[in-house]
């Protein structure tokens, strides 16, 4: 494991001085790095950063986010991303090339309140983000429950190449399809088993920042096996 | 006051009164704080990143920052009428000026941080005590910040300079200096006075009121620490 | 960012739910969330309360002074009931000038309180037609989460029931206060409101917010000790049948009693 200093952290905290490069929520004043936000910062050999255990969604192109549909305009859909942005999917996206508003009901294919998985195809500062479906796994969601957990959070739930998501699956049997907004839809036939996953991901959300996580949420589930150590974050 | 300098609450001349903050207490929000600072009894829930209606008060180029201090009827011994007096709207923009070097926006454009403060009751130095819940509520929200921002005032009570001016103390006395600081950065955001002060005083008056932020930042600090990290420091 | 439109999911929930007579948070159909009530919160007012209703949180705070009487009511003190959502209590809610929403809560509340006559107001009088004592109520919802108009009345009648009224001895046609001398309000009777929504053909007791953005028409009924029914206002862009409003009175009274005991408990 890569040695790395953490420590809990609120706005204003010095995290370290010297010739570091602050990376995600930290800022320079002269040679001290200080952190912008409540969380555990991380100080690596050149540089600087906090995991943020708190705070909104900021989107990122290619993110596989879940939205929800909050309006339509003549030409595309506005969706809630859970974020200070409001998302576009442009109707051709979903009808092609030959899209007319005179012709075709944006309503009928998607509805307000329609939950879909979305994919942010693009998204700059000037502009609020533009959404795709035009891929498998995306697209509306017929089923299962909506929860919600703070978005710094969804690499934690992910795990180590997804085995943190997996044991959740396997021991539930559970689908669950996550959005980097911190958006999760958890659906499953049997009513104790999407009992059990919805419990174990708000587990997850409570306890992020604790050790031994792996282990906590296996324990809840009753799975038994000897594989662990797992890092705080990533 | 008598001789040895013992308020009329029992207090030392540099006491603060009991002051405890409570952080995530509102479930709507996205960040909140609660504040008893002596009988002061103050909520502050914030909300945003989010998007600016009227639509023409949104800045292309960053977030903006909006600030409501208002009292409740009942917070004062007359009852007050719930319509917004001129005291509380220049409250709201000194409160709105303290936070404002505190909050990184720029991260944020086309979007507001609205932030709400109710006064339930209300005692001396009121001002610096929703400013106190505020700056907390920011960070519970995960709101970018440079710092926290902590206030406290000193006055001229009975020819001494004395620290956290309550109620009855702010009638009789000769003066009274609300001061904000941010305590890592060593800026201070918010400074007013009504009184009268020799320039001598006026220094002294304003450290006391330095060391008294320095001191509601630790009650900030450990607030914030019990919420995110429940027993505190690593 | 949190937007009020409920996901479609959830909504299917709600109703595929109630088709089995069941709710999403595990209530029966006629169960109110439970209510917690504290009172004496707000010391500078003459009385207070906090009130949670799940997750509706309110305060009240009692203000009582030496008023006027209205020009046509030289005979009785002055109530006046209030209510504001405060803009910390919900996304949606603005700063500024009420709107009618929160109008019609304040005056559904207000109205509760008048009604049922819980309070003697004839005994708020000091020298008729010229001075008396006036009681203003003023709530404040600082968590919301449906059914504001229930929390806000229960809220309403905690804070009078914690009421400390001062005295006022009237002297040479003057009145005047009498420090450290304080009663109780002249309490008659106990309000209780009940706030039903109709969803398809269910009426469920005590909405929560979501089952609020499902709902086709709403009713408050406000009952008093003797088992009256003392004010109703039906809300909503749709309506209920004869049958189903006087099964609603009954389950007023019914659930009422419930709540009427928990107010007991404060006097």
């Amino acid at each position: 494991m890569m040695d790395v200093k953490r420590r809990y952290v609120i706005p204003g905290d010095v995290i370290a001085t010297g010739p570091l490069r602050p990376e995600q929520n930290v800022f320079q004043d002269g040679d001290r790095m200080i952190s912008t936000c409540v969380g555990i910062s991380e100080i690596f050999e050149n540089s600087v950063k906090v995991i943020p255990l708190t705070g909104g969604y900021m989107p990122k192109a290619n993110d596989l986010v879940i939205g929800k549909v909050i309006g339509t305009s003549p030409l595309s859909w506005e969706f809630d991303i859970n974020s200070c942005f409001v998302g576009f999917l442009p109707a051709q996206d979903v009808f092609g090339r030959d899209y007319s508003p005179t012709k075709d009901e944006l309503r009928q294919r998607l509805d307000i309140g329609d939950l879909v998985a979305v994919r942010i195809a693009n998204f700059d500062r000037s502009r609020d983000p533009l959404l795709t479906v035009q891929d498998r796994d995306l697209g509306k969601i017929d089923s299962g429950e909506l929860i919600e957990i703070s978005p710094s959070k969804v690499p934690r739930l992910i795990g180590k190449r997804g085995s943190m998501i997996q044991t959740i699956e396997m021991a539930t049997k559970a689908i669950i399809t996550i959005g980097q907004n911190g958006w999760i839809v958890i659906s499953c036939e049997d009513s104790e088993g999407l009992l059990k996953a919805v419990e174990a991901v708000k587990m997850i959300d409570a306890l992020a920042h604790t050790p031994n996580l792996t282990e906590r949420v296996k324990s809840m589930l009753g799975v038994v096996d000897g594989e662990n150590n797992d890092t705080i974050n990533d | 006051m008598t001789e040895d300098g013992i308020r009329c609450d029992g207090r030392r001349l540099d006491e603060l009164r009991n002051i405890s903050i409570k952080v995530g207490v509102l479930k709507n929000a996205d960040g909140s704080a609660y504040i008893e600072f002596g009988k002061n009894k103050i909520l502050a829930g914030v909300f945003g990143p989010r998007d600016v209606h009227p639509k023409h008060m949104a800045n292309p180029d960053s977030g903006i920052l909006r600030c409501r201090y208002h009292m409740s009827p009942f917070s004062v011994t007359e009852r007050k009428n719930p319509a917004p007096s001129r005291r509380e709207i220049e409250i709201s923009k000194v409160i709105k000026e303290a936070l404002q070097p505190a909050v990184i926006l720029k991260d944020y454009p086309r979007t507001v941080i609205d932030v709400f403060i109710e006064v339930l009751q209300a005692d001396g130095g009121s001002r610096c005590a929703a400013l106190d819940a505020a700056a907390v509520a920011l960070a519970d929200a995960g709101i970018p910040m440079r710092d926290l921002v902590s206030a406290c005032a000193a006055g001229k009570v009975a020819d001494r300079i004395v620290l956290d001016v309550n109620n009855e103390e702010d009638q009789e006395g000769q003066a009274d200096m609300p001061v904000a600081l941010m305590p890592n950065l060593g800026k201070v955001t918010l400074l007013q006075l009504d009184g009268m002060l020799k320039p001598e005083e006026f220094k002294t008056c304003m450290q006391t009121a330095l060391v008294g932020c320095k001191r509601v930042y630790e009650i900030q600090r450990k607030a914030l620490m019990e919420k995110y990290f429940q027993n505190g420091e690593q | 960012m949190n937007s009020q439109i409920l996901d479609q999911l959830k909504r299917e929930k709600i109703l595929d739910l109630l088709k089995t007579g069941k709710r999403i948070d595990g209530r029966s159909l006629d169960e109110q969330r439970p209510l917690v009530i504290e009172t004496g919160v707000i010391p500078k007012a003459n009385g207070s309360a906090r009130v949670k209703l799940g997750n509706t949180e309110i305060i009240t705070g009692v203000k009582i002074q030496l008023d006027k009487p209205f020009p046509d009511l030289g005979d009785k003190g002055i109530l006046i009931c209030t209510a504001e959502i405060l803009p910390l209590a919900d996304p949606n809610a603005e700063p500024g000038p009420p709107n009618e929403e929160v109008i019609e809560l304040a005056r559904v509340v207000d109205r509760g309180i008048r009604e049922t006559e819980m309070i003697d107001l004839h005994k708020l009088v000091l020298i008729e037609d010229k001075s008396v004592i006036g009681m203003f109520i003023d709530s404040s919802v600082i968590d919301s989460g449906g059914n504001l108009f229930d929390a806000c009345s229960y809220a309403s009648v905690a804070g009078i029931l914690s009421c400390t009224v001062p005295k006022w001895e009237v002297k040479d046609d003057v009145p005047t206060l009498v420090e450290g001398v304080t009663s109780k309000p002249p309490i008659k009777t106990l309000p209780v409101s009940v706030t039903m929504a109709r969803i398809g053909d269910y009426v469920i007791v005590d909405p929560t917010k979501d089952e609020e953005s499902c709902m086709d028409a709403r009713i408050t009924i406000t009952t008093n000790s003797e088992g009256n029914i003392c004010a109703v206002q039906k809300g909503g862009s749709d309506g209920f049948t004869a049958e189903q409003l006087i099964q609603c009175a009954e389950t007023a009274l019914t659930v009422g009693r419930k709540i009427r005991k928990q107010f007991e408990q404060l006097m």
